[in-house]
């Protein structure tokens, strides 16, 4: 036999360096032309983007094309971020607003999602399926569905042309999918914890900020994040809502920017470009608990 | 310190009855547990006690205050919970800390406390750690500790030693007892395991579908168990029930079981076989109370070897009598093939009988003063 040609001492080392088996499979190769497809129909429209922001208007109009633009020029990002300048200010402006409208949202989200989740995963309560489903059933719709009887809601109550409308228009698109996802965070984690606080001396509200909150920062922190790009990003509602010019949010902003500028492309690149700035950094930041609250979504006890 | 006593207690969840009627009077420095199967009823009323459900009906008291309506924080109780339940994002120094804060200890008074309390139970090398790492056996002990920090007037305990390990359950069965001596504390402690309910209580309850079967200490649980769930309950390997009626021929008491065979009773048996509702009874014997012999003889019980299983000190034989096994245990060394014939006599003064309709032990004169049905307030005897 094989084995007992060699010594003990010998097979142990051999054993040891033996490495589990490794084959590439052709699914394997698949799933990575996949990715890389992907990968390039999302990395392609960015990477224009940001090579023409860098160029001059004249270079970004030339035939063929320059990926890497001959002549690297900052102005129109000078031009846009500078106080001074009248589009600067303008810029700037929508900027602060759409800063000023997802932040809004992104707080009342999570003060809200955060006490409904737990209310809907521990406290039974009648109606409680009932009220669940109908969250979800709100995402059924697509967005575009609610615009006009929300507008005559908004303007019955007096509330077109403010960032309120906007805040709680964005509030009913990010509450259902943070409220379910915040669900089933609580639902993970022990009762018998709350039990323990309880007992140990806290209030069923003191539990809940001591203890229970603490333990879902992941899943607040994602819902967080979810509910501050749908902010961000929405279009169509902003510019139906919104109609004074100094309370236009980014997305609708940068529509008048192509009005305007209608041949000024490098300007607009690079307005586009300061404007996914934010949500990259935030997400950049903050992925590490978004993939854990949507992988994990659960304390291990 | 305090007494516990719940009376008239009922607990529904939507419409299935979890606690049905209880009521129990635990002593002030009293180790009570409550045993049972699962769904018994045994956590809800632990948890009743504790305040952590609402009540349906009755009135819970600890000490002289009626703690019905308070809030758990209100009750001064500390519970340790069967998966310990430690704070997660907590150090095990926060862990014990957390009940002084929540009743705003001075941060000297805190300190003082969880280092004496972590020393007591050795583990104040782990202060600094966070629950998910340590080992089950080191957090079982932080948990411990968190209830042991303050001095409340009870403990409670959900099955604290049923996710550890066999070896380290021993260990702390012993250590717990121990605590509960020093401490000379109220404790409630609920279990499935009898042999925990038997080595450490002062009082068991046993409870079975929300009602507590009898209330006693462990030597009366197992030596005059009250009706035949509590009999076959507790003790491992379980009693062996052998049913028959109850015939008198010339003066004489026997029982003519189902399988065939007739066993005479004692006096004292047939007094007590004599209060049987519909004239059938339920013999219960113990495994130790079995007799066996290898020649047949007047008066004891045909059956046959089904298989023999050498523990060590004692040896179990399985033996089928009619269409059932019963198990027996005999000494170490006792050895026989599958299907050779055995004959059993019984301990007559160890054997229990019970009443087939109401499964009920009966008596020399009739009465069952332990079962519920006899008492409405349960003492421990």
């Amino acid at each position: 036999m094989a084995a007992t040609a060699l010594s003990r001492e010998e097979r142990l080392e051999r054993a040891r360096r033996r490495k589990p088996k490794r084959q590439i499979r052709s699914t394997d190769v698949l799933a990575w032309i996949t990715l890389a497809l992907l990968l390039l129909f999302s990395l392609v429209p960015m990477a224009w983007m940001l090579s023409t922001s860098l160029k001059t208007q004249f270079a970004a109009l030339q035939l063929p094309p320059e990926w890497i633009p001959s002549n690297i020029t900052f102005e129109h990002y000078v031009r846009l971020l500078s106080p001074q300048s009248e589009v600067g200010q303008e810029f700037l402006r929508y900027f602060w607003n759409s800063i000023f409208v997802s932040s809004m949202t992104t707080l009342a989200a999570v003060a809200i999602a955060v006490p409904a989740g737990y209310a809907f995963s521990k406290f039974r309560f009648p109606g409680r399926q009932g009220f669940f489903i109908a969250v979800l059933i709100r995402n059924m719709f697509p967005a575009i569905v609610f615009l006009i009887p929300l507008f005559i809601m908004m303007r019955a109550v007096g509330l077109i042309d403010t960032h309120l409308a906007l805040i709680i228009t964005y509030l009913t698109f990010g509450l259902p999918l943070a409220i379910w996802l915040l669900k089933g965070f609580y639902d993970n984690i022990p009762t018998e914890l709350e039990y323990a606080a309880r007992i140990d001396g806290a209030s069923r509200f003191q539990a809940f900020i001591r203890i229970i909150m603490p333990l879902s920062s992941p899943g607040i922190i994602a819902t967080a994040i979810y509910a501050f790009i749908i902010a961000w990003n929405e279009y169509v509602y902003a510019l139906t809502f919104l109609t004074s010019r100094e309370l236009l949010t980014l997305p609708v902003g940068l529509q008048r920017f192509f009005d305007e500028y209608v041949t000024n492309w490098p300007g607009l690149m690079a307005a586009s470009f300061v404007m996914s700035i934010p949500v990259v950094i935030i997400f950049l930041v903050l992925q590490k608990f978004f993939v854990q609250a949507l992988t994990e979504g659960a304390v291990k006890s | 310190m305090a007494e516990v006593r719940l009376d008239s207690v009922i607990k529904y969840y939507d419409n299935v009855l979890a606690v049905d009627d209880v009521s129990l009077t635990m002593k002030d420095g009293d180790f009570v547990a409550l045993l049972g199967p699962s769904g018994c009823g045994k956590t809800t009323t632990l948890n009743l006690i504790a305040g952590l459900i609402e009540i349906s009906d009755g009135e819970i008291w600890i000490g002289d205050r009626d703690v019905t309506d308070l809030d758990p924080k209100d009750r001064d109780i500390a519970m340790v919970f069967q998966n310990y339940a430690l704070y997660p994002t907590k150090t095990v120094y926060g862990n014990l800390a957390f009940p002084l804060q929540m009743r705003k200890a001075s941060k000297d008074q805190i300190d003082e406390r969880v280092r004496r309390t972590a020393e007591m139970l050795s583990i104040s090398h782990l202060l600094e750690r966070r629950p998910r790492e340590l080992s089950g056996g080191q957090q079982q002990r932080v948990a411990l500790g968190r209830a042991l920090v303050r001095d409340p007037r009870v403990f409670l305990m959900d099955e604290p030693l049923s996710n550890l390990d066999a070896k380290l359950r021993v260990q702390m069965r012993a250590e717990l007892k121990r605590f509960h001596q020093d401490l000379n504390a109220t404790m409630i402690y609920v279990t499935h395991d009898q042999l925990e309910a038997m080595t450490m209580a002062d009082n068991i309850a046993v409870m079975s579908d929300g009602r507590v079967q009898q209330y006693g200490p462990p030597e009366e649980i197992f030596y005059d168990p009250a009706n035949l769930f509590v009999a076959g309950f507790i003790g491992s390997p379980a009693m062996n029930f052998l049913y028959g009626e109850v015939v008198v021929e010339g003066g004489v008491t026997s029982v003519k079981g189902d399988e065939g065979w007739e066993y005479p009773l004692t006096p004292e048996n047939a007094q007590k076989a004599s209060h049987a509702t519909n004239g059938r009874i339920i013999i219960g014997a113990r495994p130790a109370n079995f007799i066996l012999s290898r020649e047949e003889a007047p008066g004891l019980i045909p059956g046959s070897i089904y298989t023999v299983e050498p523990t060590g000190d004692s040896t179990f034989v399985h033996i089928t009598i009619g269409e059932q096994i019963f198990v027996a245990i005999t000494d170490p060394f006792f050895r026989a093939d599958p299907d050779d014939p055995i004959w059993i006599d019984l301990e007559d003064e160890r054997i229990h009988v019970f009443d087939e309709g109401t499964e009920e032990v009966l008596r020399v004169d009739g009465l069952n003063s332990q079962s519920q049905h006899g008492r409405r307030t349960l003492q421990p005897a």
